[in-house]
């Protein structure tokens, strides 16, 4: 049993990687000190905050974990290590992540005096019923598929009369199962709704320039959170300390919601973000939206387990806000209906849906609805739109539905990314959206429409502001870098199965 | 004229390995009793005890040792308990050396088979909790302070091999001192090739014939005054000095990671307490809980020079004949077998350590006993808490 209270000491340190600074003499410690061990009584209330979670580190010494302690034995074997950070002013223990090192012949030299950077992952396993422990100790390499993203906080320019997108992340880790035409992302092993939800904010806080305590407000849509009770947005807030940092009760003053509708449960709050930032009374600068699935789905041979010929993992984060806006949201329309093409009950691990009965009563029916509707309601004809991006929990579904709205192949292949992701449940279709944000012009109008069973949809209409392209040497993580990587990381239909159940 | 200190007029010691079938307080009474017939006492001449232990509270749910040992003794007298043997013997002594009492019992022990699936995981309690977090095994540092020492004396290629080697005979030495040791865990030879093997298996840089094993065992001693220790014995083994000294838990953060500073201050202060020289150490048992922690523990005691131990123990080895040959001076290490062969439960581990001290000064350590140059008059145990975070001192004497 994990113990509540150690596990939120834990985490508020381990999760953001908290430490301390002398100012006097520049001293670093990892953890919290209120007092320097240099300076003595001299350093009384001069310790300053100091965090290592946006920066990168150098792997000094290591070596091969093969019989890890109980709790990390799922983890296979691992790579284990001091890393340090400000040239050696601080040194934390560390674990390697996302290595598949079974029957791999291990040369240590060649890990060591490496940048690495950290991850946000679960920190080992527990009991089904226990607290998920979560850690940044976990390191990646700089230099291999997650770049290293410095987080400078950029004073505003501009004032928009509009609310709309200002910055945006997307999550999705290098290991990939292909099968046919479809390639799916898959997590680590020690990855799950949560990290992703993270990882992904962390992303879209590095590519906005956002001071992270102005973000008043964070919904996470999800249909995999690991717990039926309690939300992954309090994880988010106190991770990125979203929100104005109350010291020293460590609270965040800042609201925080889970919501679910299947695969829209993010989509459908892209509208509450933007009228919160643009009523005055709430004061609320900026609002973050997160969709985040480890998107389940049955083995194949299992009752349900056609989905597991679909599904992706993956996170994404949008910040909505007044200034510096890149996208301006025009307008919207949501529709919904009961309709029970997909569901899960509580208590069952994978998700059932209606087979055929999904598409026709179901996908199409809401997605061709809401975007008729809306484009209806500010007088667009297809040939307004530059971009279409619909939910897309296969190849067939969105392109069917792109054709009968009018719009032609260039419209629709820039926001089709399932053929590389697989279907990321309420990341799906944010996912495509960021896809035509990374590269867009000023100007242009992207149509999104969200689909989540159960049923309903969301459509937007954005247009693009000329900020876009000077925010963009800011996001090195971009959809084409998770797709064209070169360590992008290939796994049997096993492999797969034992990382996506995880720890 | 050196310290002479409170004396050891008896010791006493089970074997090491797994005793499934006996409790832990069956264990300290062995060694107590055979600790009690060698000094020659009575149970009732105990005034007081002083116990060791790690992990009995999780391994055999037992929370106040000192209850079962006056059950067990039939005594109430004051009794305290301690994580280390040597941490039992510092207090003792200075219970003694305050003149509070004339006869202590110390003791320890350790049942780690019991619990055969969770132990390394007790083990991690040992470290600082975010080196578990982070994913640290009880072998995981020896290995990092290797990669350290190898990168700090940039040891590489044919050193590198020398370097390894050297390790390995660390624990082919070990094994053929235990084949004369009665009480070791393991006695018999394993061949310097077998610990090189068990690397290879598994691709690291330390392997199974490395790291000392999981014990249960126990091991106790009498502790006299000084003043009426030769009414019982005309060879008493005075603690000429004793000390400790701390360091971070947390390894990664330490300045220097190729030995440890709480070794070197603990010698450092038992040698000035004592008013002894390195030099006129000429036997010692060393915490070998790694056979790199053998080899760095030659450096942090001062026996070998920084960054040279395992040239030291390679041309010792290469035809050794029972003892280091360091700058022209013998230096006999771990004559029992050491934590690697002799065995290693925790609590009692450096109660071996004293009883094979005593019992070469004394010369009643039959097949194995040293053959010094001239009299063997001094020797010293040095037992860690921890990956070095706490290292204990205690110099033994006689006349």
């Amino acid at each position: 049993m994990t113990s509540e209270p150690i596990e939120r000491r834990v985490s508020y340190i381990g999760d953001r990687l908290r430490g301390s600074r002398c100012i006097v003499c520049g001293r670093e410690y990892f953890k919290t000190k209120d007092y320097c061990g240099k300076c003595g009584r001299k350093s009384f209330g001069k310790m300053e905050e100091v965090d290592f979670f946006y920066e990168k580190g150098k792997l000094e010494v290591c070596t091969l974990i093969k019989e890890p302690t109980n709790k990390f034995t799922k983890l296979g074997p691992f790579i284990y290590g001091i890393i340090s950070f400000h040239d050696g002013k601080v040194r934390v223990p560390g674990r390697l992540t996302d290595l598949i090192l079974r029957n791999k012949k291990i040369e240590l030299s060649s890990f060591e005096e490496r940048e690495v950077i950290p991850r946000f992952r679960r920190r080992h396993a527990v009991g089904h019923s226990d607290i998920i422990p979560t850690i940044s100790l976990a390191f990646t390499f700089a230099d291999e598929y997650y770049p290293h993203q410095e987080y400078d906080i950029v004073k505003p320019k501009k004032e928009y009369d509009t609310p709309g997108i200002v910055g945006y992340g997307v999550y999705v880790p290098k290991f990939r199962i292909k099968e046919g035409a479809l390639e799916r992302s898959i997590p680590f092993m020690d990855e799950d709704s949560i990290t992703a939800a993270v990882e992904a904010g962390k992303t879209a806080l590095v590519h906005s320039g956002v001071d992270s305590s102005l973000v008043g407000k964070v919904y996470v849509g999800s249909e995999s959170n690991p717990y039926a009770v309690k939300p992954i947005a309090s994880k988010v807030a106190q991770v990125l300390k979203l929100g104005e940092e109350e010291k020293p009760d460590g609270l965040q003053g800042v609201d925080a919601v889970d919501t679910e509708f299947a695969c829209k449960a993010a989509t459908s709050m892209f509208k509450d973000a933007s009228s919160l930032v643009y009523y005055p009374g709430a004061n609320t600068s900026y609002a973050m939206v997160i969709g985040t699935d480890n998107s389940q789905a049955a083995p194949r041979d299992e009752p349900g387990g056609e989905l597991d010929l679909f599904v992706g993992y993956g996170g994404s984060a949008f910040i909505f806000g007044m200034r510096d806006v890149i996208a301006e949201i025009e307008g919207w329309y949501s529709c919904t209906s009961d309709t029970p093409d997909f569901w899960r009950r509580d208590l069952e691990s994978y998700p059932r849906h209606g087979g055929r009965f999904t598409g026709e009563p179901a996908y199409f029916k809401h997605t061709t609805k809401a975007c008729r509707k809306l484009m209806e309601r500010l007088n667009l004809q297809p040939e307004d739109i530059s971009y279409f991006v619909s939910h897309q929990p296969n190849i067939r579904f969105p392109v069917k539905v792109a054709k009968e709205l009018g719009f032609r192949e260039e419209q629709y292949t820039a926001g089709l990314q399932v053929a590389k992701f697989g279907n990321t449940y309420s990341g799906a279709s944010p996912i495509g959206l960021a896809a035509i944000l990374d590269n867009a012009k000023p100007n242009e109008r992207i149509v999104v429409v969200s689909y989540g069973s159960g049923a309903g949809s969301d459509a937007y209409s954005l247009v693009t502001t000329s900020q876009i392209e000077e925010k963009r040497r800011r996001q090195k993580f971009t959809i084409r870098h998770q797709v064209e990587n070169e360590c992008i990381e290939y796994v049997d239909y096993d492999t797969y199965r034992r990382l996506k159940l995880g720890l | 004229m050196e310290r002479q200190g409170p004396a050891i007029i008896g010791v006493g010691r089970t074997r090491f390995g797994e005793h499934y079938e006996i409790a832990p307080e069956k264990l300290v009474e062995e060694a107590w009793l055979r600790a009690s017939e060698s000094a020659g006492i009575e149970r009732k001449d105990l005034e007081a005890g002083y116990f060791s232990d790690y992990f009995l509270q999780l391994t055999n749910k037992i929370g106040i040792e000192e209850g079962f040992l006056s059950e067990l003794s039939e005594l109430h007298i004051p009794m305290e308990k301690m994580r280390s043997f040597s941490s039992a013997l510092l207090n003792a002594c200075n219970a003694v050396q305050s003149g509070r009492y004339s006869f202590v019992l110390v003791g320890g022990v350790e049942k780690m088979t019991d619990r055969w699936d969770k132990i390394r995981d007790d083990l991690m309690l040992l470290e600082d909790p975010w080196s578990y977090y982070a994913g640290c095994t009880p072998e995981a540092n020896h290995e990092l302070m290797l990669r350290e020492y190898l990168k700090r004396y940039k040891i590489s290629g044919k050193s590198l091999e020398t370097f390894n080697i050297a390790l390995a005979q660390i624990a082919a030495k070990n094994h053929y001192h235990a084949t004369k040791n009665e009480y070791a865990q393991f006695q018999k030879e394993v061949a310097v090739e077998t610990v090189l093997e068990k690397r290879l298996q598994t691709s690291k840089p330390l392997g199974l014939y490395d790291f000392a094993p999981i014990s249960d065992g126990a091991a106790a001693l009498i502790l006299a005054s000084h003043e009426i220790a030769r009414e019982y014995t005309d060879t008493p083994v005075y603690v000429a000095g004793s000390s400790s000294a701390t360091d971070y838990i947390t390894f990664p953060s330490r300045e220097d990671r190729t030995g440890f500073v709480a070794s070197t201050a603990a010698i450092e202060s038992a040698l000035k307490m004592a008013d002894l020289d390195i030099n006129q150490i000429e036997i010692a048992e060393l915490y070998d809980q790694s056979t790199l922690l053998e080899m760095t523990s030659l450096e942090d005691l001062g026996f070998s020079k920084r960054g040279r131990a395992w040239l030291d123990i390679s041309n010792s080895c290469r035809d050794y004949e029972g003892f280091y040959q360091i700058d022209g001076k013998k230096l006999f290490v771990n004559t029992n077998g050491g934590l690697k062969a002799d065995g290693n439960p925790l609590g009692a581990t450096g109660g071996a350590q004293i009883f094979e001290i005593v019992r070469q000064l004394r010369g009643e350590a039959g097949d194995r006993q040293v053959k010094a140059d001239g009299d063997l008059r001094f020797g010293c145990a040095l037992e860690l808490e921890g990956f070095g975070t706490k290292a204990y001192i205690h110099v033994l004497g006689r006349d």
